[in-house]
């Protein structure tokens, strides 16, 4: 209960702290009137926690999917796929306000399909050893082409675009918020109903069919639920790395291995430490601000050294 | 290692000129332009007809459009310069760039490089490359129109603005960018003028919080951004109120000996935009 009340806390000071700080100077007494406030801090604030808590169940789940502690949700050609969409919407003038955010989306979903269908390769059963290298390969395709299209084209756009793939909360509004919100509840809860199956998953796959899990659909649900959140995440804000793989090695070390409490409390984690580094981006050097993915980066990576040194491959078991 | 490390040593030392020889080099027949501003600046002199490759980006003036394309520039490909036999390549100052000049001094062709990020630049360029295209009196008068230009007092202040050049991340101009020192000489105050970099990524709050009178895009269509739909934005006064000015690339998008006629027209720009 107290470690509850800690992530609870912690995750009240992340908000709290990302609706104060800022820029821009806004007095606390007209922090519910302004309009920098109400329209740009707590909408962002709230994707923030919306994305960060996607990335952070997203990775644990896949971690347990393909029992691989440094599986990460943009390691199975997501961000390639996400990338390469955005890139052939500015290359091609695909006008509109929402145009990069749905041709990212629709380019990750290319990569999660074709990720799954060639995880599929063996037979009718879904090999997450296959999937991992499918992913790393599929994304790999997609950054060559990707790097084609930016290299022949003659857009001096597209060179932004890269930016964007950096990751960013600097298109959050109402609107994102509330399409996030509608969106992740769905897989969510898919994910959190396969919370048992999943505990047994990381015995292995025979020893969880022996005690009653159907590992197959289970897999395929996993996969795709998991794929769908962060699919939701790069189309809103870009590539934010090392969330979904730090997030999840910190909270099991917490809450041990059961996924009941894993995933939830990877949610609220995962949302605090993306509150706290873009709070961080936009702040550190005001009135520049920073990608938020070089924030987590900065932040993820001693903290992994550190997680690896501690407890070694032992210890970071998925 | 060593041999190499005193093979391009003696490549560096070999492209200085030696004291004895005249101080005006031999006038260049065959030049290769590497940035688009250089290629401009040169077909201004009167010297387009000794322009022999250009960069893909290097579409102004449309005579430009003849030359050969010798590839993006940005990572000049050795190969196909050397192949248009240029005696002269003028090059964009940057990193790569000084790489690629020790290797052209290896392959015996002379280069040059061209600082060309600010209105000051465009001058000193002018005079350099007119010396070096026998364009002398052209190079002259051009630079004394740009120094002209930059001595000029700045107009009192018609209306705050803002350059924003992307939208997400959003980015702005700072200080550092010729367009600053354009938009200073028109009668505008860049709300980020105290941002010495040439261009910058901000938070949406920051450009709220400036609250800029109009903003800048370097456009040539005539329709708002995309963005301008988009609910975080309409949280800019100016983006609500639709107070856009689209400055044509041909006039705006890089420093060029045209930015007089830039000055006056962003000018009557701003003074339009502050009557409506």
């Amino acid at each position: 209960m107290r470690r509850w009340l800690g992530l609870g806390a912690l995750l009240a000071v992340a908000f709290v702290g990302a609706v104060v700080l800022g820029p821009a100077h806004v007095a606390l007494r007209d922090l519910a009137s302004s309009d920098i406030v109400l329209s740009l801090r707590v909408p962002r604030a709230l994707l923030a926690l919306l994305v960060g808590g996607s990335l952070g169940v997203a990775g644990a789940s896949l971690q347990a999917l393909v029992r691989n502690p440094l599986a990460d949700p943009f390691l199975l050609g997501l961000s390639g796929g996400a990338g390469l969409g955005a890139v052939l919407a500015i290359a091609l003038h695909v006008a509109g306000p929402w145009a990069l955010p749905l041709a990212a989306f629709a380019g990750a979903l290319g990569a999660m399909a074709l990720v799954y269908r060639l995880g599929l390769v063996g037979g009718a059963q879904l090999d997450p050893r296959v999937l991992l290298l499918a992913g790393v390969a599929v994304g790999a395709f997609a950054g060559a082409i990707t790097t084609a299209i930016v290299s022949l084209a003659e857009a001096a756009d597209l060179r932004n675009a890269f930016l964007w793939l950096w990751g960013g909360l600097s298109g959050a509004s109402w609107d994102t918020v509330l399409v996030m919100a509608a969106y992740i509840p769905l897989p969510l809860v898919v994910l959190y109903a396969a919370a048992r199956p999943l505990d047994l998953l990381a015995l292995g796959e025979e020893p969880a069919t022996h005690l009653g899990a159907d590992v197959e659909p289970l897999k395929r649900r996993v996969y795709i639920a998991a794929s769908m959140l962060t699919a939701a995440a790069v189309a809103v804000s870009g590539v934010i790395g090392f969330v979904g793989l730090i997030v999840p090695h910190i909270t099991r070390l917490v809450w041990g291995h059961r996924h009941r409490a894993l995933l939830p409390a990877a949610f609220l984690a995962g949302g605090a430490l993306l509150l706290f580094a873009d709070t961080a981006a936009r702040v550190a050097v005001a009135p520049r601000e920073l990608p938020v993915g070089i924030v987590t980066a900065l932040v993820g990576v001693p903290l992994f050294a550190v997680l690896l040194r501690r407890w070694g491959g032992a210890g970071a078991r998925a | 290692m060593r041999r190499l490390l005193l093979a391009s040593l003696l490549a560096i030392v070999g492209c200085r000129p030696a004291p004895d020889r005249p101080a005006t080099p031999p006038v260049a027949q065959r030049i290769v332009s590497l940035a688009p501003s250089s290629t401009e600046l040169l077909f201004a002199l009167g010297a387009g007809g000794q322009v022999v490759g250009r960069t893909t980006w290097c579409r102004y003036p449309p005579a430009a459009l003849q030359v050969t394309d010798v590839g993006d520039g940005l990572n000049p490909n050795i190969e196909a310069i050397a192949a248009r036999r240029p005696d002269l390549v003028v090059l964009y100052r940057s990193q790569l760039n000084e790489t690629a000049a020790t290797q052209l001094a290896r392959l015996g062709i002379p280069s040059v490089t061209l600082a060309q990020d600010r209105l000051e630049d465009i001058g000193r360029a002018a005079r350099a490359l007119g010396r070096l295209t026998g364009r002398q009196t052209a190079g002259d008068s051009i630079g004394a129109a740009m120094e002209a230009l930059l001595r000029t007092p700045a107009p009192a202040p018609i209306r705050r603005v803002a350059f924003v050049v992307w939208d997400n991340p959003p980015m702005i101009i700072g200080a550092g960018s010729y367009l600053d020192q354009l938009a200073t000489l028109a009668g505008g105050v860049n709300v980020f003028h105290d941002l010495s970099a040439a261009s910058a990524t901000v938070s949406i709050e920051t450009i709220v919080a400036r609250n800029p009178d109009v903003i800048l895009v370097l456009s040539d269509s005539t329709a708002p951004p995309a963005y301008s739909a988009r609910r975080e934005w309409r949280a800019i006064r100016a983006v609500r109120e639709g107070r856009f000015i689209m400055l044509p690339a041909d006039l705006f998008g890089r420093p060029s000996p045209s930015a007089p006629a830039a000055v006056a027209a962003l000018h009557r720009m701003l003074e339009t935009e502050a009557q409506r």
